[in-house]
């Protein structure tokens, strides 16, 4: 176990993607955040200046990561775990709200977003969990376990108001999948996002109808010796029971907006007057947002040039949106570009992964990756209307500091991690 | 377990899978966005909703020489309120203080102001206007009222600015100072200094900025700033000397009046430099009041009449084929060329004159005939040597781009317009046409001793203290004429002022020297019901070493009240040259006397020391001036009794003893 030179073995590819990503984001962040001139680059009350001192805070943050011991995050994992479900939870009693979610604690001027930090303890936690010799997923008991892990921050996101936040913790499934699950989970999976979607666009009685048509004529045709019908009906009238589940909470359940959202997405509302209104109020983010990336065309209007981006007309644009700063500024080849950098960094973060020889480590990778996948899909998707609204940040591009540093965190503990595999036998 | 290895290598190729089909969308996506859709929405959302907007640059200043302002834009603002900008604590908690700001600045009631502000929230009127069309100064004190300070995102606070032309002398020089009009179809109109020099120094460059719309075909601006500053138009300085102009202007106007004249025009040029002092252009309008209308003097070609005898001398005596000394016969006052006549004034003429006599009577016939004599077989070489004075070029200003007027000679190889009597008729002043401003430019040339400049209305083009563009002297020809023949025709030029008989000496003063020469030519001379006359004088003064020269054109006098140029027209030339005499100071240098003599000056020495030193504890005055000892102690605060006249002798209190104000100190002298 001889200790070569500790730079080295760090993963400079990944490292440098990051460093990319990080940069181009602020630059966008200053185009979509700046006043007419920028005199001072540091300037505290402008979004460019704030991002700026967050990211000379992420690279102390990251000389720290790096230098601490790599077992640490192993052994420590379920402390950091508690410790972040305990600030969750103070947020019910200490929390500040801001646009409608509880989400963040005040201290002095600035405000800092626990769910943010959280994404990583859950991960060193589902890390810690499954590498556990005594875990295996193919055991509905751990199953469970593991779930709970994830549930309980997910939970406790949920209840702040931050619907966003809570869809990213799906984004273990990968995890779980890769780790060895039973397929029939990907099955049920594959099969309730089919259901719930058809419930919705095409009404409950056409989906029981679809669903027993596929059932039955499956059961007719396989059918090579006698078994029993009793099955298929017990999943026909599940999917039946399903289909309505969705329905009632569609109706029921969810707030007035999400059901905007969901019904602009599948279209749902057909009277061209009430379209006309949603177009104007709800989807006018998105609407501003499409226009700003489709006037970019093929190379941009150049940075600082966007006439959408300068005149502030995508709301919250430095934030969730800023990928049409990017749009509209920088175009197609700009986007691109982001897309193929963090698909990247992503398979990057995969290789890596399968090439980890202690299980702690390859989970906590994979868990890396489908978080930023996740991330990145949404919000890009949700910028250009491809999923329904979802409120969350572009890793490393959007404005704000605890988002940053909890990517930056998430992304560093690994390359630590990676960077200690010759260690590991 | 092979079998599990596979498994795993399925699963993470499905993992990879899953997310290579997501990034796929999303490429897809933007492609479709920035590519398919991309021409759909760049039309319908840039051009609906957003548009720039020009935000014209201020234009400069002009100025006249001395710095005073003769043409300015006056910045107006339109202020306007995004009620639905503010949020509804902001709009509660400001509203009554910012209605009762309002209420102060109007004076109407409070009451009303907060009815409509609610009303205009109410309706969601995003537009709503406060105050238009007002001053900078007013704007920045409503901009400050509760609410609009905070802002145009927080406050919704919209300003519009708008600019206004002000001429701030008034009708003085309107017209030469000018003015640059945009008509509905977006003609330009461009006239003067304001017109010539607009485009390229006065007008600055326009900045963008811009505005969405908000409905009913208003539009509001984005941003808080300008996507593109406007810079600011560059300020001109003109050669116009306020007071010259002043009396320029009021001494033609008199005259006009006086001789219910159709128009006239005044220029005074300085005679080193061609700078253009003062320039007034005065018309009638169908009322009988007399406006700045048109730049008659820059513009309007005529047949200058005897003014042009001066020319035609000129050329004859730098030919050599006269003197002013020869004598000319007038001929009993009439001369007969191809059955046409030409007359004098005078009826029955001077007799056997000199020319230069010729030339100080005004004598037509003395003229004419001196110049038939020696030019009649060769029309030519006089014509073209009048070319080469310049005189058949235009003086190329930029003021006049397309209004200054053609100089007209013709010339005898010109069929069209040379005819037998062309040489006689030009002599003086007929059948030829100058601009008054040309004639000047020769009279100038005469009194710069030969040296032709061309008249100049700029000095320099500025940028606050920064000269951009310095205007220099421009000549035009460096020797119109020898030396001889410039102090020759000044001499003649000063005794028509100076002679008793000249032409030009009800204008003589004992106290300033003036040259000059009237002139009075008849108008539609080929109609006797319309005839009518031009009245004009040309000149420069003082007369031995020049420094100004003038031309004063009067159109169309009442014929019942005069018509000589002399009359006419000289009065306004002396009115100017008085005026210019007056104003410059005599050069009286007064020797500084030596006041301080060395006592004083040690005494206030000592007196400073000690004043800086005490200020509670009594000094030692002694020996001191008492005139100074007493304003020490006063200021301490004491209370001084002086017995005696000269320096001090003895103090009541001694030397650093502290004192209590309003103590009383004696002191013995």
């Amino acid at each position: 176990m001889h200790r070569e030179n500790i730079g080295l073995r760090f993963d400079w590819i990944t490292i440098i993607l990051f460093l990319i990503l990080v940069g181009f984001g602020w630059l966008n962040i200053m185009s979509a955040s700046h006043m007419g001139d920028i005199t001072n680059y540091f300037d505290m009350d402008q979004p460019y200046g704030k991002q700026l001192m967050f990211i000379m805070m992420t690279l102390a943050l990251i000389v720290i990561i790096l230098s601490i011991e790599a077992k640490f995050y192993e052994r420590f994992a379920s402390v950091i775990y508690l410790v972040s479900l305990i600030s969750l939870a103070g947020l019910f009693v200490f929390g500040k709200n801001v646009n409608g979610a509880t989400s963040w604690y005040g201290i002095g001027g600035m405000t800092l977003q626990p769910s943010e930090f959280a994404k990583f303890a859950t991960s060193l936690a589902v890390a810690k969990h499954i590498s556990d010799l005594q875990t295996n997923l193919k055991f509905l008991k751990d199953q469970l376990k593991t779930i709970a892990i994830i549930f309980i921050p997910a939970l406790l996101i949920l209840l702040q108001n931050d619907a966003g936040s809570t869809i990213v913790y799906a984004s273990f499934f990968f995890v779980f999948y890769r780790e060895g699950i039973q397929q029939i989970y990907l099955i049920i999976g594959v099969i309730i996002m089919l259901l719930s979607v058809l419930s919705l666009k095409f009404g409950v009685l056409p989906t029981s109808l679809f669903s027993a048509l596929v059932i039955l004529g499956l059961y007719f045709y396989k059918r090579k010796k006698q078994a029993s019908i009793l099955m298929p009906l017990t999943i026909l009238a599940l999917c039946i029971g399903f289909s309505f589940a969705v329905r009632n909470f569609y109706d029921h359940v969810l707030k007035p907006h999400q059901k905007d959202r969901i019904s602009l997405w599948l279209r749902l509302e057909k009277d061209p007057d009430k379209l006309e209104q949603m177009k104007r109020t709800i989807l006018y983010n998105l609407n501003e947002s499409e226009k700003a990336i489709s006037s970019g065309g093929l190379t941009g209007k150049g940075f600082l040039q966007g006439t959408r981006t300068t005149g502030k007309f995508v709301p919250e644009q430095h934030t969730d949106y800023i990928f049409s700063t990017v749009g509209e500024e920088w175009g197609f080849a700009g986007t691109t570009m982001v897309v193929v950098l963090f698909v990247a960094l992503i398979l990057r973060i995969l290789y890596l992964a399968e090439s980890q020889k202690s299980q702690f480590s390859r989970v906590y990778g994979y868990c890396v990756a489908s978080i930023l996948f996740v991330h990145f899909t949404i919000n890009t998707g949700m910028v250009m209307g491809l999923i329904p609204t979802v409120g969350i940040p572009l890793p490393f591009f959007s404005y704000g500091g605890s988002g940053l540093w909890g990517f930056t965190i998430l992304l560093f503990i690994f390359i630590k991690l990676d960077s200690n595999k010759i260690n590991e036998w | 377990m092979a079998v599990t290895e596979k498994n795993i290598l399925n699963r993470l190729y499905f993992v990879a899978g899953t997310m290579f089909v997501f990034v796929l969308a999303v490429v897809f996506k933007l492609f479709v966005i920035q590519f398919v859709q991309g021409e759909k929405y760049r039309d319908l959302a840039e051009k609906r909703t957003v548009k720039n907007v020009e935000i014209p640059a201020n234009r400069g200043n002009v100025y006249s020489a001395d710095g005073s302002l003769l043409a300015t834009s006056i910045p107006k603002y339109d202020i306007r309120f995004d009620a639905l900008t503010p949020s509804a604590r902001t709009f509660e908690k400001y509203l009554i203080p910012l209605c009762d700001s309002l209420a102060k600045y109007s004076g109407k009631p409070s009451a009303l102001y907060q009815n409509s502000l609610r009303k205009a929230r109410a309706n969601k009127n995003r537009y709503y206007l406060i105050a238009r069309n007002i001053s900078y100064s007013n704007y920045i004190r409503i901009r400050n009222f509760p609410m609009l300070n905070l802002g145009a995102y927080k406050g919704g606070l919209i300003v519009e600015q708008t600019t206004r032309r002000e001429h701030p002398m008034g009708a003085i020089a309107h017209r030469s100072i000018g003015y640059e009009k945009v008509d509905s179809d977006g003609n330009v109109t461009r006239a003067g200094i304001d017109g010539a020099y607009g485009e390229e120094y006065l007008s600055g460059v326009n900045g963008h900025r811009l505005k969405q719309k908000i409905g009913n075909g208003q539009w509001k601006p984005i941003a808080d700033y300008n996507e593109v500053e406007p810079q600011d138009g560059y300020d001109v300085y003109t050669t116009i000397d306020v007071n010259i102009q002043d009396i320029a202007h009021h001494a033609l106007l008199e005259q006009l009046e006086k001789y219910k004249a159709d128009h006239g025009c005044v220029v005074v040029m300085e005679t080193k430099t061609g700078e253009v002092k003062a320039i007034a252009n005065l018309g009638r309008n169908p009322e009988g009041y007399y406006y700045e209308r048109r730049n008659y003097a820059v513009w309007e070609s005529h047949e200058p009449g005897s003014t042009f005898k001066l020319m035609a001398v000129t050329a004859a005596l730098e030919d050599k084929v006269i003197d002013t000394s020869d004598v000319v016969d007038t001929q009993n006052g009439v001369l007969s060329f191809y059955g046409k006549k030409v007359r004098d004034s005078k009826r029955g003429g001077y007799g056997k004159i000199s020319i230069a006599k010729a030339f100080e009577v005004s004598s037509n016939t003395g003229i004419v005939s001196a110049i038939d004599k020696h030019y009649r077989k060769n029309p030519k070489k006089f014509v073209e040597h009048l070319y080469s004075m310049n005189l058949n070029q235009k003086l190329g200003l930029p003021i006049s781009i397309s209004g200054e007027g053609e100089p007209v000679i013709p010339h005898p190889d010109d069929k069209n317009r040379w005819s037998g009597i062309a040489l006689q008729w030009m002599a003086y002043g007929y059948g030829v046409s100058f601009t008054p401003l040309q004639t000047l430019t020769f009279y100038n040339a005469i009194a710069n001793g030969g040296e032709m400049v061309r008249p100049q209305f700029l000095k320099e083009v500025r940028e606050f203290d920064k000269t951009i563009v310095p205007f220099k002297k421009e000549v035009i020809n460096p020797q119109i004429c020898s030396e001889e023949t410039v102090a020759k025709v000044t001499q003649l030029l000063k005794n028509v002022v100076e002679k008793r008989h000249g032409t030009g000496h009800g204008l003589y003063s004992p106290n300033f020297s003036m040259a000059g020469k009237t002139g009075t030519c008849q108008k539609d001379y080929r109609n006797k019901e319309k005839l009518n006359y031009i009245s004009s004088f040309a000149g420069f003064f003082p007369a031995e070493n020049p420094k100004y020269s003038c031309i004063v054109v009067i159109h169309e006098p009442d014929k019942s009240v005069g018509y000589y140029g002399a009359d006419v027209s000289g009065p306004v030339f002396k009115k100017i040259a008085q005026k210019i005499f007056t104003d410059t100071p005599l050069i009286d240098e007064v020797e500084q006397l030596e006041f301080a003599d060395a006592k004083a000056e040690k005494d206030f020495e000592t007196y400073y020391e000690v004043a800086k030193t005490y200020k509670t504890i009594m000094p030692n005055v002694v020996g001191m001036p008492v005139m100074d000892a007493m304003a020490l102690l006063e200021n301490m605060g004491l209370k001084v009794k002086v017995d005696g006249v000269g320096d001090v002798r003895k103090q009541s209190i001694d030397k650093g003893v502290k004192i209590a104000p309003n103590q009383t100190v004696v002191l013995n002298i």
